[in-house]
């Protein structure tokens, strides 16, 4: 149980979502691509804090019910993240291969992890047929349809925008939810293995992200790609996250 | 027009005070030592701090008197005389009297006669509020001259017995509420003053405003650090609300939390305003030599300076200066008390043309105000 409190004595403190750069040095446009980036992440996080249903972990005010809403619109988008997540893989062409290559293992990593989001469904109380029966939301609507549209052209590189937000919204609900969701709702911890395991793994995620940056960034036109598609895909995330109110109603 | 700080003055009331001696000035809530009190001081590494309570928690100084000391240290320091003083503010996150304004008791104080004053009302950030009207309204031609002072009197509701009285609190009802004592081991008292001018003083270093841009975040996220609400999530009343005073503060309306859970965002909301600053050229991460940043605890320093390296627009730790570790996290007077001994200190050499950067965050509800200084000297 915690007090609102946190680790506030250095070596405990909460990760930052962005600190596995280390020493590395990029190329200046990708340099610029990331600070970019982080400006349109960090837009993106603070906004997250104006949709209803995640203000309400914010003031302590979330229940199971909100929990078990959350749950039943992610595992759509996680279903459909591993597709265009492959798809993208596919349509690099042979000049792309080292990409090609982390693509496809990052889609290897994940494109089961909707199982895990069924599991801590069912162990938060809910009853399995309610999540499996689930529609795309609004938002997932338009998100899944940008993504697959995006990731359908030649050499989408456009997309690391989008795998940037999304990877880091893996970190957010590892660092920020998963436990303060337990805190508020009483429920264990595996109500929230989705959000914990896939935080743990985007660590290394990361790290490959910025090695896939610095190889695709040559010039300014791949850098204003890149951020134009986080931009949508933060947009439409959020739109999602906000549509998940309307179910409730 | 052009604008300069010409001279600065700091008031820190009493002696310094030491960690272990902390408990003594402030009080133990019902004579028992708390027990956050050692982890919330090691991790902001403050040594020593000041405090215009006593030992029985008496008041030794009021905010006025402490914001009026700053005041007169800064204009006997200045090559200026007082009738050429057009303009007073005062920043402060609460006066001596909710109202009038501070600015008419230092006004007072002070004995200036006829001036325009302002009383910004706000927490850290108010100081930079203040000094940006002040600075607005020199570059108009309105005034030659201006003082612009902060000061905070945070140890008043901090003492034991705000935490004795708040018995229907969370304080009370809960074994740890780390929300309600994390600012106990944090903040503490003291003024800073500057004084702005059209022309820099014709002795020694002045410094060129050349620019102050803030970014506040209220719109989005939640309510950080406050008074005036008894800090539960399904009561909206605020400390008026209440029948009588006294029912507020049993309910622990009047004392003063940080929602600690949320204070990261500040960290990232702060690298965000630098960030939007980089990318419009306003500034120039390579071209800083000193960087001025009121963090509240050495917990954040490294949390700043991972997320701007990260962002590639780092400034190298040896550019960093602060006395928060000496003099202690002071609020609203924080920036001018750092400007003060910046400019004093042998630590740091100042040479004409040297560009300063200085950096205060609000975790209030997420306001983030920044800098640029250009030393001149004369």
């Amino acid at each position: 149980m915690n007090d609102g409190e946190i680790a506030i004595d250095g070596s405990l403190g909460s990760k930052e979502p962005f600190d596995s750069k280390n020493e590395r040095v990029l190329n200046p446009h990708a340099q610029r691509c990331l600070q970019q980036l982080l400006r349109v992440w960090l837009g993106f996080e603070r906004d997250l804090s104006t949709v209803p249903l995640l203000r309400r972990i914010d003031l302590g005010t979330y229940t199971i019910d909100d929990h078990l809403c959350l749950l039943r619109n992610l595992r759509q988008q996680v279903i459909e993240g591993s597709r265009w997540i492959t798809r993208t893989a596919s349509s690099f062409d042979r000049n792309h291969a080292e990409i090609r290559s982390t693509i496809i293992s990052h889609a290897v990593d994940e494109h089961r992890d909707y199982e895990l989001l069924e599991k801590d469904y069912v162990a938060s109380g809910g009853d399995l047929n309610d999540i499996l029966g689930m529609e795309r939301n609004v938002g997932s609507e338009a998100l899944h349809g940008f993504l697959m549209h995006r990731s359908s052209r030649s050499n989408p590189v456009d997309l690391l925008g989008a795998m940037w937000i999304i990877e880091g919204l893996g970190e957010k609900m590892a660092r920020s939810w998963a436990e303060r969701i337990q805190e508020l709702t009483g429920l264990g911890e595996d109500s929230t293995r989705f959000m914990t395991y896939h935080g743990h793994n985007d660590g290394d995620h990361m790290e490959r992200f910025y090695d896939m940056l610095d190889e695709v960034c040559v010039d300014e036109l791949t850098v204003r790609s890149i951020i134009k598609t986080s931009r949508v895909v933060a947009r439409l995330y959020r739109l999602q996250l906000e549509e998940v109110e309307h179910e409730l109603e | 027009m052009t604008v300069y700080i010409t001279s600065t003055g700091a008031f820190l009331p009493g002696p310094p005070i030491s960690v272990g001696e902390v408990e003594g000035i402030l009080g133990a809530v019902h004579g028992k030592p708390s027990s956050l009190r050692v982890q919330i001081q090691k991790a902001n590494k403050i040594e020593t701090r000041h405090y215009a309570i006593d030992g029985n928690q008496k008041t030794t100084h009021s905010n006025t008197e402490m914001a009026s000391n700053a005041a007169e240290q800064c204009l006997d320091r200045a090559f200026l005389t007082r009738d050429k003083i057009g303009m007073l503010a005062v920043a402060s996150t609460q006066g001596d009297l909710p109202a009038p304004g501070m600015a008419s008791m230092v006004q007072a104080e002070l004995g200036l006669p006829a001036i325009e004053i302002l009383t910004t009302h706000g927490i850290c950030s108010s100081s930079m509020m203040a000094l940006k009207a002040s600075w607005n309204s020199l570059r108009l031609g309105d005034h030659e001259a201006a003082v612009v002072v902060s000061s905070e009197l945070s140890s008043r509701l901090l003492k034991k017995q705000r935490y004795e009285a708040a018995t229907e609190s969370t304080f009370a009802s809960k074994r740890i509420d780390f929300n309600t004592e994390f600012l106990r081991w944090m903040l503490s008292d003291g003024a800073g003053a500057l004084l702005l001018q059209d022309k820099p003083a014709p002795k020694g270093i002045s410094f060129r405003i050349d620019w102050i841009h803030g970014f506040s975040h209220a719109h989005a996220l939640p309510t950080c650090m406050s008074v005036g609400s008894a800090g539960l999530p399904d009561d909206e009343r605020t400390w008026q609300d209440y029948d009588t005073y006294g029912e507020a503060e049993k309910a622990g309306a009047l004392l003063l939390r940080q929602e600690v859970r949320l204070l990261d965002n500040i960290v990232r909301m702060g690298v965000d305003g630098y960030l939007r600053l980089v990318e419009d050229g306003i500034s120039v991460p390579s071209e800083i030599d000193h960087f001025l940043c009121h963090y509240s605890s050495h917990h954040f320093r490294d949390k700043i300076l991972d997320l701007l390296d990260a962002a590639g627009v780092g400034i190298p730790e040896e550019r960093w200066w602060t006395n928060l570790y000496t003099r202690g996290n002071t609020g609203a007077a924080s920036l001018f008390i750092m400007i003060d001994e910046f400019l004093r200190t042998e630590d740091v050499t100042i040479s004409d043309g040297d560009t300063i950067l200085c950096f205060v965050p609000e975790s209030g509800r997420f306001n983030t105000t920044y800098m640029q200084l250009t030393a001149v000297s004369s």
